[in-house]
């Protein structure tokens, strides 16, 4: 009997031999319902997307270093500047920071797997094709300002499919914080797990609004197109999920992940704990602003009483967003003075990350006074790379943090500070410039329009390096991650016991 | 004598599929609230004209020639009662570990929606709006339209908790929970569009 059995497992084992190594492992893929592995493909699949869009923003630098020549066919300009921000945002920002969650979050709540597995499959899955078919739309003259009408409406097949898969794998993450916890208290989880929860939360109460908005789009478009404006509004309607403050749901990850960070680093507990958990469920006010699905610019009006009416929403979405990085930053340094002071590159990372999404917050906030005169220049895009960029270094630091527990092969920390290092300084390249051509009237989402002599000229170079920088950077991240695991296995300095 | 120590009991076990049916309803409730808010926007920014009297004010947004089948709709409303009803005596029975009823009382929701979707589209076909006409019809059939949706998404999952219940996992409580919580929600949808764009129109 038990000869039949090694017999029969040596048949299966040369039956497996028999199939091609990438078949093999694409298979494996296809039907993968762990976390880890959904994790990582999603991880894997926004570092693509990440590497695609510092492409496509280097590209749209080099195009306006001159108001006057011409490097992209001019009825392309409209697609592409809509390509980089979705690239930016559900290319990159949403798929790194649920699949971060994805990957972490068994570890964190001691679980063996997230809930609904299948369903985190599913929504990887379904965010993919999606991703894929919105790219080919591109190629095929659709998307926002596009020609060619069936393509257009590929585009809004696409980005209902990413926002359905988005949605899907939010829903696990959500149950997974909720259901899966082993008996700890919600407010005794690790900051990381609850900031996935407040990010699952935000994904699952604004993104089905933009289902409804693309319905009705479609619709109108495919009809009479007398309701929403046809391809060259589409921007329009949806853009309020490609920007600030909506982008500050997908970058609660990494505030979690510095939290963690800092108090595994410093081998310390963090000290007023409550006061980061509430640091991190301010994200969630950002539901409020999403679903409003506008803009709320301050304006000095005739009376005290409209000031004071402006100021308000003004304040409620730009401004009390703006707490929750800063408490995380403050609050992390705090827990790194409380206990041993040292430096780890999850925490260099993630630090750096966090400090870019703040400072992107603080633009978005700048941008919406009405004094300023900001709405409508490239001063929007910088904030937008501010917070994206932002949330590349922090999930750099995640997976830094957790690739120990959850791959079993930890990263070593030079080489992860350094990069690090380089994606600031990319982050810094690719977004400060726009600052302050903002506040010399180069227009957003145009080539022509503007002066590209002094400064104009050069912040666009200097854009178009950071963006090239910040490619750079990720494929020497993923290469890392690839090399040590077959390298010789690194200590993991913070697999340490107990909770942040 | 001292009495035995009595061991702790299992860690109260939260069901992942109860939370992610809240989670899909909450999800779903914040689609049709957002239709539901961009309809009223569009309604209210309808533009207006002065009618041959001189006098009144004619909104461009609901034709006068477009009878609403209110009662059509209001059936509707009262069908989701139904619904309700049968899905909250599945979760009953299926505590009990009565099978059959928990099969029948799945089975007569499943059918109690297909029952609805039947009079959406009726509902379509009385009114027989013409869809490439203005801004009404185009969304009058995208928001009714995902509401088809919805109530469709709901009858799956009824026939999914049938067939396993069918298959003999009786001890699926938090499946009926979460499906009896799903049809709640969908109600509370309904009603909510009920109210929108069948009575204030």
């Amino acid at each position: 009997m038990m000869t039949t059995a090694v017999e029969s497992h040596a048949g299966t084992a040369r039956a497996e031999s028999a199939v091609p190594a990438p078949l093999s492992a694409l298979g494996r893929l296809l039907v993968a319902a762990d976390h880890v592995r959904i994790g990582a493909a999603l991880l894997t699949a926004g570092a693509i997307w990440a590497v695609l869009a510092a492409v496509v923003g280097a590209v749209l630098g080099v195009e306006r270093l001159d108001a006057g020549g011409a490097l992209v066919d001019a009825g392309a300009l409209t697609q592409l500047f809509s390509l980089h921000r979705f690239a930016l945002v559900v290319g990159v920002a949403a798929p790194l920071a649920l699949g971060v969650s994805v990957l972490a979050l068994p570890a964190q709540l001691h679980a063996s797997n997230v809930s609904l597995p299948r369903l985190a499959a599913f929504g990887w899955w379904a965010w993919f094709a999606g991703s894929v078919t919105v790219f080919v739309s591109y190629l095929g003259n659709g998307g926002p300002g596009g020609g060619d009408e069936r393509f257009v409406e590929v585009w809004l097949l696409g980005l209902g499919l990413c926002v359905v898969g988005l949605c899907a794998v939010a829903v696990s993450v959500a149950t997974t914080v909720l259901a899966r916890r082993n008996g700890q208290r919600l407010a005794a989880v690790p900051v990381g797990a609850f900031a996935a929860l407040i990010t699952a939360i935000g994904v699952v109460l604004t993104l089905p609004v933009a289902i409804g908005t693309i319905v009705y789009l479609w619709v109108d478009f495919v009809n009479a197109r007398v309701a929403f404006g046809g391809a060259d509004l589409l921007s329009s309607w949806l853009g309020w999920m490609m920007r600030e403050p909506q982008t500050l749901i997908l970058a609660a990850p990494v505030l979690g992940a510095l939290a963690d960070a800092a108090v595994r680093t410093a081998k310390s507990r963090q000290p007023l704990r409550g006061v980061v958990l509430v640091g991190v469920g301010i994200v969630a006010t950002v539901v409020f602003s999403s679903v409003t699905q506008q803009a709320h610019v301050f304006t000095l009006g005739d009376t005290p009483f409209d000031t004071l009416a402006s100021f308000v929403p003004y304040a409620l979405f730009n401004l009390l967003p703006l707490l929750a990085p800063l408490i995380v930053i403050l609050l992390s340094l705090l827990a790194l003075r409380a206990g041993k002071p040292a430096l780890s590159g999850a925490f260099v990372a993630s630090f750096l990350g966090v400090g870019m999404v703040f400072t992107g917050l603080v633009g978005s906030a700048a941008m919406h006074l009405d004094a300023l005169g900001l709405v409508n220049t490239v001063f929007a895009e910088a904030a937008t790379v501010y917070v994206v960029y932002g949330v590349v270094l922090g999930t750099l630091g995640a997976v830094a943090l957790h690739a120990g527990p959850a791959t079993g092969r930890a990263l070593p920390d030079t080489p992860v500070i350094l990069l690090s290092l380089g994606g600031f300084f990319a982050t810094v390249l690719a977004s400060l410039p726009h600052y302050v051509a903002g506040f010399l009237d180069q227009p957003a989402a145009a080539a022509t329009g503007y002066d590209d002599s002094g400064f104009v000229g050069i912040a666009n170079v200097l854009v178009a390096l950071g963006h090239a920088l910040m490619a750079l950077v990720v494929v020497a991240f993923v290469a890392l991650v690839v090399s040590s695991r077959r390298g010789a296995p690194v200590v993991d300095r913070y697999a340490v016991g107990g909770a942040s | 004598m001292s009495a035995p120590a009595l061991g702790a009991g299992p860690a109260r076990r939260t069901s992942s599929i109860f939370v992610a049916s809240a989670f899909a309803s909450a999800g779903l409730a914040a689609l049709m609230g957002g239709m539901l808010a961009t309809w009223l926007d569009f309604r209210a920014k309808a533009p207006t004209r002065i009618a041959s009297d001189g006098v009144s004010v004619i909104k461009d947004w609901l034709k006068k020639d477009i009878a609403m089948p209110e009662v059509a709709a209001t059936t509707m409303m009262f069908t989701f009662v139904i619904a309700c009803v049968m899905a909250q005596w599945a979760v009953y029975s299926g505590r009990r570990g009565d099978k059959s009823h928990t099969t029948l009382a799945l089975g007569v929701t499943m059918f109690t929606g297909l029952a609805l979707l039947n009079v959406q589209v009726a509902l379509w076909m009385q009114m027989d709006l013409v869809l490439r006409d203005d801004a009404y019809q185009t969304m009058f059939y995208a928001v009714t339209g995902m509401m088809f949706a919805i109530i469709a998404s709901a009858v799956v999952f009824s026939l999914v908790a049938m067939f396993r219940v069918l298959a003999g996992r009786r001890a699926d409580h938090d499946v009926l929970a979460g499906h009896a919580l799903y049809w709640y929600s969908t109600f509370a949808i309904f009603t909510a569009l009920w109210f929108v764009v069948y009575v204030q129109k």
